[in-house]
């Protein structure tokens, strides 16, 4: 159990906006790793960093040893890194199967005894086989994120990252979510999620990150950092 | 999508072209025939931009530089090598390539707003080059074509085969166009047109596949070229400019630049319509105009689209092309 993704003082600016000011994260290998913190703390803009959607300002990125840090996107998920978007997303302008298919034919990655190589069978895992002829702009919104988990999936990926892939859900798909993302670890697929649903990130993760004003103010178990006083300061009046 | 669903769109085209092939039979005028073959050199042309714009949403809105690019090609190594028709074509298709690669790759890795841009700079570039290109592309009075074209010892100067070799063309890049559209590749180009940043994602090399488009429908637009060029066997400077680039967009955001029948469409109406209506360059300019915002607000993605949507919603079907939003679009 090592540190496959391993993040050294990262930091972002957007003009005079410090989003990042620093932050130093490891994710280690089949763990399911969860990121809180309130409303513009940076969550987002550190998976941005991560995946080559903004360049970081200054810090690395480091994955199994190799510098990632800077690299295009479609480079990172060439290196077997995920990422399923805040805003939920899709080929809205095509078939659900197409969606699908697209993103398994770019696959580049190989991972030992990976279950969903296929569309139908990414399809079936995510439970939208019975859509898959349907346009995916028609799709509900709960539909969509269950989509775009299986675009991210369908490219082998060793890390996903998931950015508030429950909001927007009912308790039965947010019930459904948990019970697929509870099944990558043992498919050598790791986790880093990020959500404000304190009782999914209590079933999900056994680590928890929490981001405040982009530095990063607890890391440890689960249970421990939802009762350190700094965290629940962050969060008084909040979620808690 | 299965092959023979896929299918069902190249069909109609084919048929179409069929039909067309017969026409001699009818003994048209030569004035028929030499509209309806400048139709079908730019319908060549408007396959290649269907597949830049229709696939992919990107618009060059200088088009016509890369048939110029084609037609020159061939008018030149005719005179300096004494290579033909023939050889020519492939020729005038890497020329055309390799100058769409040398605007593509500045001007695609930043964003869709400048392409266009560049590529209206480049139509208004090259004109000027050729104008001031001396006796080497013959300047403002252009270049003539001599060599005779002929297939299996078959002159195709007469102008009844050349329409024929024309309709063979326009075949075979329907063909290639819809093999594109079908394939790994095309779904490539659609995935960069529904959304970048989940392409980029997914690993996708954006940048990289929105030139090779680019290149691909210049490969198109240098073949059409040199069949412009020994069809007219005279080539000059304004024909490439900016006002025949703006009007292949126009003809393939007329008939539509998704379907496979869009281009064939477009390339018809615009050439034909002034002639059926007996209509001057002037209005039949206004004409285009107004079609082209009548288009544009009432039928985004083309004739041919809002015809089949509203044919399926006469019917109450469902389309049978999975990738086509025209009826999506239409229902909001
Ligand atoms: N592209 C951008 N341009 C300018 N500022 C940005 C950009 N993206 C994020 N920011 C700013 O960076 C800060 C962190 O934003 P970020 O989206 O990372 O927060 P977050 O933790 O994901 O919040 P939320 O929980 O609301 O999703 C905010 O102040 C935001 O306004
Ligand atoms: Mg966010």
């Amino acid at each position: 159990m090592g540190a496959l993704l391993d993040i050294k003082g990262l930091r972002k600016e957007f003009g005079g906006v410090t989003a990042l000011a620093g932050v130093d994260l490891t994710v280690n290998e089949g763990e399911i790793l969860g990121v809180v913190g309130p409303n513009g703390s940076g969550k987002t803009t550190l998976f941005n960093c991560v995946t080559g959607v903004h360049k970081p300002t200054a810090g690395t990125v480091s994955w199994r040893g190799r510098d990632l840090t800077g690299i295009p996107a479609n480079a990172v998920s060439r290196a077997g890194i995920a990422y399923t978007f805040q805003q939920a997303m899709a080929f809205t302008g095509l078939s659900v199967f197409e969606n699908v298919q697209i993103a398994t034919e770019h696959c580049s990655n190989t991972l030992a005894n990976f279950p969903w190589t296929t569309p139908a069978s990414l399809l079936e895992f995510v439970g939208l086989s019975g859509l898959s002829e349907e346009k995916a702009g028609i799709l509900p919104f709960g539909r969509l994120r269950l989509l775009g988990l299986a675009l991210a999936l369908a490219t082998r990926p060793s890390l996903i990252l998931l950015d508030e892939p429950a909001a927007g859900l009912n308790d039965r798909e947010t019930t459904t979510l948990v019970h697929l993302v509870e099944q990558f670890p043992e498919h050598g697929i790791s986790v880093c999620v990020i959500d404000h649903d304190m009782k999914l990130m209590q079933m999900l993760c056994r680590r928890l990150a929490v981001l405040d004003f982009g530095s990063k103010i607890a890391d440890g178990p689960t249970a421990d950092v939802l009762n350190d006083p700094k965290v629940l300061e962050v969060y008084l009046g909040g979620a808690l | 999508m299965p092959v023979s669903n896929s299918l069902r769109s190249l069909l109609p085209v084919l048929i179409l072209l069929v039909l067309f092939a017969l026409v001699p039979l009818l003994s048209p005028s030569n004035r028929f025939l030499s509209l309806a073959i400048s139709a079908g050199i730019n319908v060549i042309a408007l396959y290649g931009l269907s597949v830049l714009f229709g696939q992919t949403g990107i618009l060059s809105m200088g088009h016509a530089a890369l048939v110029g690019i084609g037609a020159y090609t061939a008018a030149i190594v005719a005179r300096d090598f004494n290579v033909g028709f023939w050889l020519s074509i492939p020729l005038a298709g890497i020329m055309a390539a390799i100058v769409a690669a040398l605007i593509g790759v500045p001007s695609l890795r930043v964003s869709g707003h400048h392409f266009v841009i560049m590529t209206f700079a480049f139509g208004q570039l090259l004109s000027i080059i050729l104008t001031n290109g001396g006796d080497y592309t013959g300047a403002a009075s252009g270049l003539d074509v001599q060599q005779p074209v002929a297939l299996f010892g078959l002159s195709m100067d007469v102008l009844t085969h050349y329409y024929l070799m024309v309709v063979s063309f326009v075949a075979l890049s329907a063909i290639a166009s819809w093999a594109i559209i079908n394939s790994r590749y095309g779904r490539t180009l659609r995935a960069i047109r529904e959304n970048e940043k989940l392409a980029a994602s997914l690993g996708i090399n954006v940048g990289r596949h929105k030139i090779g488009a680019f290149v691909v429908s210049g490969i198109f637009a240098g073949v059409s070229g040199v069949l412009l060029a020994y069809f007219l066997r005279h080539i000059s400077p304004s024909q490439f400019a900016s006002f025949p680039s703006i009007y292949l967009a126009l003809m393939v955001m007329i008939g539509g630049a998704r379907l496979l029948l869009g281009p064939l469409a477009g390339g018809i109406l615009v050439a034909f319509l002034p002639e059926l209506l007996n209509l001057d360059p002037v209005q039949s300019r206004i004409l285009y105009g107004v079609c082209l915002i009548a288009v544009i607000l009432l039928l985004p993605n083309g004739l041919i689209a809002g015809i089949v949507a509203g044919w399926y919603r006469f019917f109450d079907r469902r389309p049978v092309q999975p990738n086509e939003p025209a009826v999506e679009r239409e229902g909001k």
